[in-house]
């Protein structure tokens, strides 16, 4: 029972992070139509941007990660005026040829600038929790709290604000929402901007328990690329359930079943959604 | 309908970005400019590298190539002879991305656009592809820097095998541990090749001694998000001493992930994780009762030292010199003693049969670390092996018996 426990945080706060991550794409990808190969490099640079924010300027944790989620909607925002953005009426093979390309870029940029050896990001919130018998990393708590405030604050900005309705507008119908004087062009923008920003915010809380380096980014980035599909395709729910239960499945099948297929697992679910409901478990069945 | 459009698309994309994963991307990199002269006054001998320099294990890479360039810097300072003529040594570098077929490509175009006689490449896949084709039409001297000893097993004429072989670890590790901490084996190795094989020995002589192996827990440690997941489980079997490892940084952060939920036993540390650069990342205090390689601060050659403060003061200060950078180091030393020995920088079967004799060539200075006192058969640089047991914050010194 302890273990199930421990393994249920655990397993929350991997979700949290997957979550977290997976939405940004899936927002691009709703209004965009672009699968943003890019986005695990933009969750690295993000996590750059807080660690130096932290270190070099001494810029207190919350803050920093607030730093970093406005320098990377930037980052964001370029990236869209500069690559997606002259390519919009292209193909959908040149989006991703292009995407990768920014993803090359950006690993590459940042091992050059930054060199490719590991950091450690300090934060202030070291220690254990001791709940019920089992410790709890502070950090980790963290990690759930925030995500859930995100994504809650993501969800109320969508619903309840105009500049929120007007990308779930042009998910909905681009010609339509055009027609009744949405700009398209703004709502991209800001699009990529929201979505670099929490990859920032992701790649920021789960930095302290892990570690900052050029290539981490990789390993997320196929596994947001399952979540958004097992989730639905442009589905905000689909990503946020869909990343919990990746976590989850993981975790608990490493635990019971054996660690060789808990690091398969989201994919043998891939492969199982694609077949029997192709569009994802949260998809609105176009 | 334009969803279920884009789901093909996607794979196709996912596809393409998991070739790049597994190592697609960035770029070669070259230096030197190539040409082995001979007939003038002053020859240029090139040496080989071809090894990691983008990607997830390009710091390692860069740290092989640092010690080679170092060993460089001395031979053209000191000045050697090579057939009576002066010579100039360069590196010429091409970056394989840590993959075995690169590796291969790379040593080939090393010997025929460079002109070298002598490649190092610091990875057991890359070493057992170039092991298949440095004996064919383009020779060359295979300077192999990574501990399996699989790479003997070849029996490759022309193989000069860096470091200690693993195997060696196994029994002394064992028995101190065990008798430390207790019999109970946990393992969270990382998921390569390499520590795969580590797991096998280890497993295996833990329990020849009579000792109990848990369940593997192995991970793959650059593409976890999380270690906490793992090491709970590990831990639920009630582990008196794990066995870890894999780059030094996070395991480091297994290791306080382990204490932070209450373990409290030995850890038995693969070679391939340096307790010098794990101490950035967690403290000695977690660290206590570990059982790894020793750190270049605790060997007794007569060069460590400085070499330590040299890089510290030339390379870094980020980062501890570690054994990459300074078997390496010594290995070039060797390497070109070896060449003037044997008269020729170009012939390798007649630069291979001088390694032994050039052991003794090598200035005391630039022996640095465990080095050897002899070359075998099989083609190992063959020596004295130092590890440390971290009891009480100090590194007590544990003699690892050489085998052959």
């Amino acid at each position: 029972m302890e273990l199930f426990l421990q393994q249920l945080i655990n397993g929350i706060a991997l979700g949290s992070v997957y979550g977290l991550a997976a939405l940004g794409l899936t927002l691009v990808f709703g209004v965009l139509r672009i699968p943003n190969l890019a986005h695990g490099a933009l969750y690295m640079v993000g996590a750059y941007v807080t660690y130096f924010a932290l270190v070099s300027y001494g810029i207190p944790y919350i803050a920093a990660i607030g730093l970093s989620a406005v320098v990377l909607a930037v980052v964001g925002i370029t990236i869209e005026r500069l690559v997606f953005h002259p390519l919009r009426n292209a193909p959908h093979t040149h989006h991703l040829i292009a995407a990768v390309g920014v993803l090359f870029f950006l690993e590459s940029g940042a091992q050059v600038l930054w060199g490719s050896e590991f950091r450690q990001m300090p934060s202030p919130f070291v220690g254990t929790v001791e709940v019920l018998g089992l410790n709890i990393g502070l950090q980790r708590l963290v990690v759930i709290f925030a995500s859930i405030a995100v994504m809650a604050a993501l969800y109320l900005f969508l619903k309840k604000t105009v500049p929120g309705q007007t990308i779930e507008a042009i998910e909905q119908d681009r010609t339509g929402a055009s027609l009744v004087g949405i700009d398209a062009n703004r709502v991209s923008m800001m699009t990529f901007g929201i979505s670099a920003a929490l990859a920032a915010v992701a790649a920021s809380l789960v930095a302290p328990i892990n570690l900052v380096f050029p290539t981490m980014g990789e390993a997320l980035n196929l596994k947001v690329f399952a979540i958004i599909i097992l989730g639905g395709l442009g589905s905000i729910p689909g990503a946020i359930v869909g990343g919990f239960l990746l976590a989850l499945a993981e975790v608990f099948s490493s635990t019971y079943i054996s660690n060789a297929f808990g690091q398969a697992i989201g994919f043998v679910f891939l492969l199982v959604v694609l077949a029997v409901r192709p569009t994802g478990l949260f998809s609105k069945g176009v | 309908m334009k969803r279920t459009k884009f789901v093909p698309a996607l794979l196709v994309g996912l596809l393409a970005f998991g070739v790049y994963a597994c190592g697609g991307g960035g770029g070669a990199g070259e230096e030197g400019d190539g040409g082995n002269g001979g007939d003038g006054e002053e020859q240029v001998v090139e040496i080989g590298y071809s090894g990691p320099l983008s990607g997830g294990a390009a710091l390692y890479g860069e740290n092989v190539l640092d010690g080679m360039r170092m060993a460089v810097e001395d031979l053209n300072e000191d000045g050697m002879e090579i057939d009576g003529q002066p010579a100039t040594f360069e590196i010429a570098s091409l970056d394989d991305r840590y993959l075995p077929n690169e590796a291969a490509t790379n040593a080939q175009r090393l010997v025929q656009q460079d002109g070298v006689s002598a490649i190092f490449i610091p990875h057991s896949g890359g070493i057992f592809a170039a092991q298949g084709i440095n004996t064919d039409r383009n020779p060359f001297l295979l300077g192999a820097y990574s501990s399996d000893p699989a790479i003997l097993e070849q029996e490759n004429p022309l193989t000069m095998m860096i470091p200690p072989r693993f195997d060696n670890y196994m029994e002394p590790f064992t028995e101190l541990q065990m008798e430390r901490f207790g019999d109970r084996l946990g393992l969270i190795p990382t998921e390569s090749e390499y520590g795969q094989e580590w797991t096998d020995q280890i497993s295996a002589e833990w329990e020849s001694q009579g000792g109990e192996v848990l369940s593997n827990n192995g991970i793959d440690y650059s593409e976890t998000t999380d270690y906490a997941g793992p090491v709970t489980q590990a831990l639920s079997e009630d582990p008196d001493v794990m066995f870890i490892g894999g780059p030094s940084q996070p395991t480091a952060l297994i290791v306080e992930e382990a204490r932070n939920q209450g373990f409290e036993g030995g850890f038995i540390l693969m070679d391939q994780s340096k307790i010098e650069e794990m101490e950035a990342f967690t403290s000695l205090e977690n660290m206590e009762g570990s059982l790894g390689v020793a750190p270049l601060s605790e060997v007794e050659d007569p060069g460590a030292e400085a070499f330590v403060e040299r890089y510290a003061e030339e390379i870094t200060e980020d980062r501890p010199a570690v054994s990459e950078v300074a078997y390496n180091y010594q290995s070039v030393h060797i390497l070109a003693n070896a060449m003037a020995l044997a008269g020729t920088s170009e012939d390798p079967e007649a630069i291979r049969e001088n390694i032994e004799p050039a052991l003794s060539e090598v200035e005391e200075e630039y022996q640095v670390a465990n080095f050897p006192d002899g070359f075998t058969e099989e083609g190992h640089l063959a020596g004295e092996v130092l590890a440390v047991s971290l009891e009480d914050g100090e590194f007590v010194p544990v003699e690892v018996p050489q085998m052959q």
